[in-house]
């Protein structure tokens, strides 16, 4: 029985030296492992460059079209942004997002011999969601501004890609432009038709995010754009139309001190009428008040609605199960005009529409009802984290 | 039981002679490290090379590489915009230079954005920016012109930290780098990667190497066999698609045939250690010739006596194998530096970090380690089962087997040597064989030894009576009596010193060929090119120096050659072809130059090569089997692949790899290259080529360029000549110290042999300098015997030295040259050995009393 004794005291010295050494490699592996790995992911995140040089978003702009459809390079930030709710002739609904953003990495170009070289960098995310199937598909991509591999052109007509993923107009005023984007998986071949002008967002286009002169961007929207082409889910084709929405904003460093993301909705009414609403929210849980709408009404008319006449109030929420973040999910959004009072209810068309690249952040479809009907799409930033800085 | 008594008895047999078993593990640890050594030399600097290599191409599946012009940016654009192929990286890179160092470095030119799937080092690297934040040190890559990351090793060899700055240079630029951020290796292969590594954003990397449209690959992941075909058809003429597996191969196959003239080497080394315990292990089977009799006496069977000696002989083994491969993985630590030294010498820049141990070098160590020690104490131990109580206490019985013994090994060396010869004249260029045969030659001739040392001691013996009297009469038979022990002895020297015959008449025939072919390649006066860096680089020189060159005083002419590496598409599985583009008439820059063969008349090769013919080296014909009969090569152009007539072969001998000629202006109009990569100046006769040096090195001051007079030139060839042979040269050091050991134990146990015979002759007045004398004798005999049975063996192995092993190794033929000097030499060594060897037994002997030394136990 001694014997025994001694064996088991050897056996647990044994256990506790194993135990240690598997702790001590544990520790020392974890502790090797590097903090942050080089990618492309990684470099357009921390703005490691501050501001000075480039162009604020301070004077009301002279805007003139399709030229400002065309990139500003004076600019640190700017995005061509594309959002749709789409149908098959049976009635089976998509929703695609297809945005390109530029961002300079610093406000003058160098004398470069090389074609490689360039101060911008580009970024694409392009989703699809497949509402009756509850997929959401997704993708994010990144390239330097030279060599042709990614840009934004007005001559010799609106251009603006990244590799193979592209718009383009196809007149010379851009009243019409297409969309081939092809990712793993599914694809989109869109062509979108201007059914409303330019409308300038903010006051005249100069869209205040802050109380501080310059924390602003030149801002507007293409509202109804009459879409058709096909979405490729797999190797199956669907035959769609819908209508998208396009968003575009150049500016430099819009957000103030404290801002954490942005709600934001375009909203597409089956009356005519579109309505873009949004909210900036502050880490103390207020929201800027210099931050309004817009509604265009079915003939184009603008009109801009200051934050307090928008209440936005959400109704649920949805906890991502891969960042983790708790989004709101499903609204009741009341804007009061002329005194008289709108009101829809929002609702997702999908729970899971989250977006995970380099930024997360939820952008899907949503259904309007209430006092009218229609579809559009929401915009949730800062919810798995701060994204000042990174626009 | 009775095996544990006879075990037992070993062990004290052991015990006591502890001189005996220090040799014993001295030849196994030295032949086993020397075998360990040369391999985890050679095997290290191959898998440094290849790790690099692969860990620079990432998880590329393919590549895709062009000629000089590279590859076009378009290409890229094309496959990622037009086959949306999202897994490829653009790659720029060169060699560059430190400096403050001169430390050569590859500065690589990424996209990083392309990176992400590409290559895992910089996946799994972390990146510490001035700030410690990595996407910030990247974003200054991208932005900030002049910015470079390198891994913290290098940071620290340069003794820069983030933020600081450096210079590097190359043949066109020198210029200031940042340092944006440091990287830190994640695992070997990281560490491998980044040994010599500079990371530069692929617009930096295009701005300083002055290449701004031009790629030198694209890194592709290509899965799927539709996107290949795509890839494949995409492409524009002058570029190729390629594995990325098979482009590493290809490029460490250059070192192959140098790595395995050494293994083979160090194996000859092994063969001379066997020797040696053969010798030792016979010593003690005659030591114990009392004991073994008296325990078969006793009742031990024979097999029980064999069990033992080999056992014996086993424990050696294992001891000697384990401390021979711990001290070759030390040797090897030695030896690296040399082997890495010439491979980047000769063909492409390596650098070790890690000490590589195979399993397979410590398998073959074992292997060779116990199958050396058990063969070559089998022969003593079969020796040793024969003894019987009887016969214990004689001596003649084991001499009488021995002559027959004699005639067998001779009749078994002609069997060994027609087994040899028949092998070379196999048709095969298998080095392998090649080396098969040297070795079956070599034993064969050893084999001989025996019957020829009775030959030559019955014929010396009037001779050798008539010198020294009767002493001279006994010595050559005292060798002839204990045939068994000095048979064994003269071999083992024999051997030793025809290797060192053989490799000596080799290098000296090299050399003397090379010296002969360098004095007519050497005719111009001054050379200008960019420090070598094997044979993988690209130096590029701007062409508008020739017109600064003209210009010097003194300078009658300058010629220029374009060096690079095309791909011939007809020869997949060899490396690209080394293409030299020459301005001038190859017979005015060496009108010396001797061809193999020549399809047109001498005076007519350039006028030939003008209207586009070329010709090439020995040993480029060589590889790829071009003959007279079957002359044409195809080049990949940036027109596409173009068929050349070779109209001669001729005699070089600055590339096993072998070069190939081409008319400048039959390059230029086919390649889109601007560069050249040296140039050589002829000046008039009453200029001192030195004042041109000086003035050229002014001109040149900033490029990083070397210039060269004929003379420094020829001193630094034959210094890379010299540094490729060191190794063997050493290696020819130590089978002769392995030799030496080997005469010393064998005369030992001649003597132990004697020892009645000794003293009965001292006991009937022999006196005791007699006794030193007739002791030298015989080992000066011996030594002598052994130095001129080795000539002929060393003269023929230096003949299948150059005749098969080389040209099957380098594809070089040269002249056999034989040095008198060395032949003398060798026969000295052999007697000094043997003389040297014979102070220890005879003084042992001397100090006998007869009554003793007779007595019978």
């Amino acid at each position: 029985m001694s014997r025994r004794y001694v064996n088991y005291k050897v056996l647990l010295f044994g256990l506790v030296v194993i135990g240690v050494s598997i702790l001590l490699i544990g520790v020392l592996w974890v502790s090797t492992r590097p903090s942050q790995p080089i990618g492309a992911d990684t470099a357009i995140l921390p703005s490691a460059f501050n501001t000075d040089g480039f162009a604020r978003a301070i004077d009301p702009w002279l805007w003139e079209f399709p030229r400002d459809h065309g990139p500003h390079p004076a600019f640190q930030s700017e995005w061509w942004y594309y959002t749709g709710n789409l149908t098959t002739a049976s009635g089976r609904r998509f929703g695609f997002q297809f945005t390109i953003f530029r961002r300079a990495l610093l406000p003058e170009r160098r004398n470069s011999k090389s074609e490689w070289y360039s101060n911008q960098i580009y970024m694409a995310h392009f989703t699809v969601s497949d509402i009756a199937a509850g997929t959401f598909y997704q993708e994010e991509r990144f390239s330097r501004g030279a060599a042709d591999l990614a840009g934004a052109e007005i001559s010799p007509r609106f251009r603006v890609w990244l590799d193979d993923w592209s718009v383009q107009a196809s007149d010379d005023s851009a009243a019409t432009m297409s969309i081939h984007a092809k990712a793993d998986g599914y694809a989109i071949e869109l062509v979108l038709t201007q059914v409303k002008g330019p409308a300038l967002q903010g006051v005249g286009g100069l869209s205040q995010k802050g109380p501080e002169i310059g924390n602003a961007s030149y801002y507007y929207s293409l509202t109804r754009l009459a879409t058709e082409g096909t979405v490729i889910i797999g190797g199956e084709e669907f035959s769609v139309d819908g209508t998208s929405w396009m968003d575009r904003e150049f500016g430099t460093s819009a957000l103030s001190e404290g801002a954490v993301g942005w709600d934001w909705f375009a909203l597409q009414l089956s009356d005519g009428r579109d309505l873009m609403v949004g909210q900036i929210r502050s880490e103390d849980d207020s929201t800027e008040p210099a931050f309004g709408g817009l509604l265009v009404s079915a003939d184009g008319q603008t009109r801009y609605l200051p934050a307090d006449v928008i209440t936005i109030t959400p109704r649920g929420t949805w906890q991502s199960k891969h960042s983790g973040a708790t989004y709101p999910a499903g609204w009741e959004i009341a804007v009061t005009i002329d005194s008289t009072p709108l009101r829809l209810l929002l609702e997702p068309l999908l729970a899971d529409q989250e977006v995970r690249g380099s930024v997360t952040y939820w952008e899907g479809a949503v259904r309007v009802s209430g006092d009218a009907t229609g579809y559009g799409y929401a915009e949730l930033t800062g919810y798995a984290q701060p994204i000042r800085g990174m626009f | 039981m009775a095996i544990t008594v006879v075990s037992r008895l070993a062990y004290r047999a052991l015990q006591r002679r502890l001189l005996q078993s220090a040799l014993f593990l001295f030849s196994i640890v030295a032949g086993v490290a020397l075998v360990v050594g040369v391999d985890v030399a050679a095997e290290s600097a191959r898998r440094a090379f290849a790790l690099s290599t692969a860990s620079l191409q990432g998880n590329a599946t393919h590549e895709i590489v062009g000629g000089p012009s590279g590859v076009p940016t378009s290409l890229y654009r094309r496959l990622r915009t037009n086959l949306g192929i999202r897994t490829a990286a653009p790659v720029v890179q060169s060699t560059v230079r430190e400096g403050a160092s001169g430390l050569a470095l590859t500065l690589m030119g990424i996209d990083p954005f392309a990176e992400t799937q590409m290559r895992q080092f910089l996946a799994d690297a972390a990146v510490s920016g001035a700030t410690g934040v990595s996407g910030q040190a990247l974003l200054r890559l991208l932005a900030e012109p002049n910015t470079v990351l390198v891994s913290e090793s290098v940071a620290a060899r340069l003794g820069v930290e983030p933020g600081d700055t450096f210079e590097l240079f190359t043949t066109q630029n020198r210029e200031t780098f940042t340092l944006a951020g440091t990287i830190r290796p994640w695992n070997d292969l990281s560490r491998q990667a980044l040994a010599a590594l500079v990371i530069a954003d692929i617009a930096t990397a295009q701005e300083f190497l002055d290449t701004p449209h031009v790629l030198t690959r694209i890194d592709l992941i290509l899965t799927d066999a539709q996107t290949l075909l795509e890839v494949r058809e995409a492409l524009p003429p002058g570029v190729a698609l390629r594995p990325a597996e098979s482009n590493r191969q290809t490029l460490a196959q250059l070192s192959d045939s140098f790595t395995l003239n050494l293994q083979a080497l160090s194996l000859l080394a092994l063969v001379v250690g066997m020797f040696l315990i053969y010798n030792i292990m016979s010593f003690s089977v005659v030591q114990r010739r009392v004991q073994i009799g008296m325990l078969r006496a006793i009742g031990a069977t024979r097999r029980q006596i064999l069990a033992s000696i080999l056992l014996e002989a086993l424990v050696f083994g294992v001891v000697g194998t384990f401390l021979g491969v711990a001290a070759g993985y030390f040797l090897g630590g030695f030896l690296v530096g040399a082997v890495t030294r010439t491979i980047t010498d000769l063909y492409y820049r390596v650098e070790v970090q890690v000490l590589t141990l195979s399993t397979f070098t410590v398998a073959k160590g074992v292997a060779t380690g116990l199958i050396a020690s058990l063969g070559a104490a089998l022969l003593p131990a079969i020796g040793a089962t024969r003894v019987t109580a009887a016969s214990a206490l004689r001596s003649v019985d084991a001499e009488q087997t021995t002559r027959t013994h004699v005639d067998l090994a001779a009749a078994a060396g002609l069997v060994v040597l027609a087994a040899g010869f028949g092998l070379t004249q196999l048709q095969t260029r298998s080095l392998f064989f090649g080396l098969g045969a040297l070795f079956l030659i070599l034993m064969g001739c050893i084999l001989f030894t025996p019957a020829a040392l009775l030959l030559a001691m019955r014929s010396v013996q009037p001779v050798s009576g008539l010198l020294f009297g009767t002493l001279g009469r006994i010595a050559p038979r005292a060798i002839v009596r204990s045939l068994s022990r000095t048979g064994v002895a003269v071999a083992a020297l024999a051997l030793a010193v025809s290797v060192i015959v053989g490799v000596s008449v080799m290098i000296a025939s090299f050399r003397g060929t090379v010296t002969e072919w360098l004095d007519g390649a050497l005719t111009a006066d001054v050379f200008i090119s960019a420090p070598a860096s094997g044979l993988l680089e690209t130096i590029n020189i701007d062409p508008s120096l020739t017109t600064l060159l003209q210009e010097v005083p003194g300078v009658t002419h300058v010629a220029t050659a374009r060096d690079v590496p095309v791909l011939a598409p007809d020869y997949p599985q060899l490396p690209p072809v080394n293409l030299v583009a020459i301005s001038t008439n190859p017979q005015q820059v060496s009108p010396s130059r001797r061809f193999v063969w020549l399809a047109v008349e001498q005076d007519e090769v350039w006028e030939a090569m003008q209207a586009g013919a070329i010709i090439v080296t020995e040993s480029f014909a060589y590889r790829r089997r071009i003959t007279a009969e079957d002359y044409a090569l195809t080049l990949l152009t940036d027109q596409g692949p173009r068929t050349f007539p070779i109209v001669g072969v001729f005699y070089h001998y600055g590339t096993d790899q072998g070069i190939v000629l081409m008319a400048d202006s039959v390059y230029r109009d086919l390649y889109a290259d601007p560069w050249v990569s040296s140039f050589v100046l002829f000046v008039t006769p009453e200029t001192s080529s030195e004042s041109v040096v000086e003035n050229v090195r002014r001109l040149v001051a900033d490029q990083g360029l070397v210039v060269q007079g004929t003379r420094a030139l020829r001193t630094e060839v034959f210094a890379i000549f010299d540094r490729a042979f060191n190794i063997t040269a050493a290696l020819r050091s130590l089978v002769a110290i392995v030799a030496f050991i080997g005469i010393l134990s064998a005369l030992m146990a001649l003597q132990l042999d004697q020892k009645r015979t000794l003293g009965t002759m001292r006991a009937l007045g022999l006196t005791a300098g007699q006794l030193w004398r007739l002791t030298f004798l015989v080992t000066g005999l011996m030594g002598l015997a052994a130095g001129l049975f080795a000539l002929p063996i060393g003269l023929l192995l230096a003949k299948l030295l150059i005749d098969v092993i080389n040209v099957r190794a380098f594809g070089w033929t040269f002249a056999y040259i034989v040095p008198a000097g060395s032949l003398l030499q060798a026969v000295l060594i052999a007697m000094v050995a043997a003389l040297l060897a014979g102070i220890y037994p005879a003084w042992r002997v001397s100090r006998l009393a007869p009554a003793e030394a007779i007595r019978n136990e």
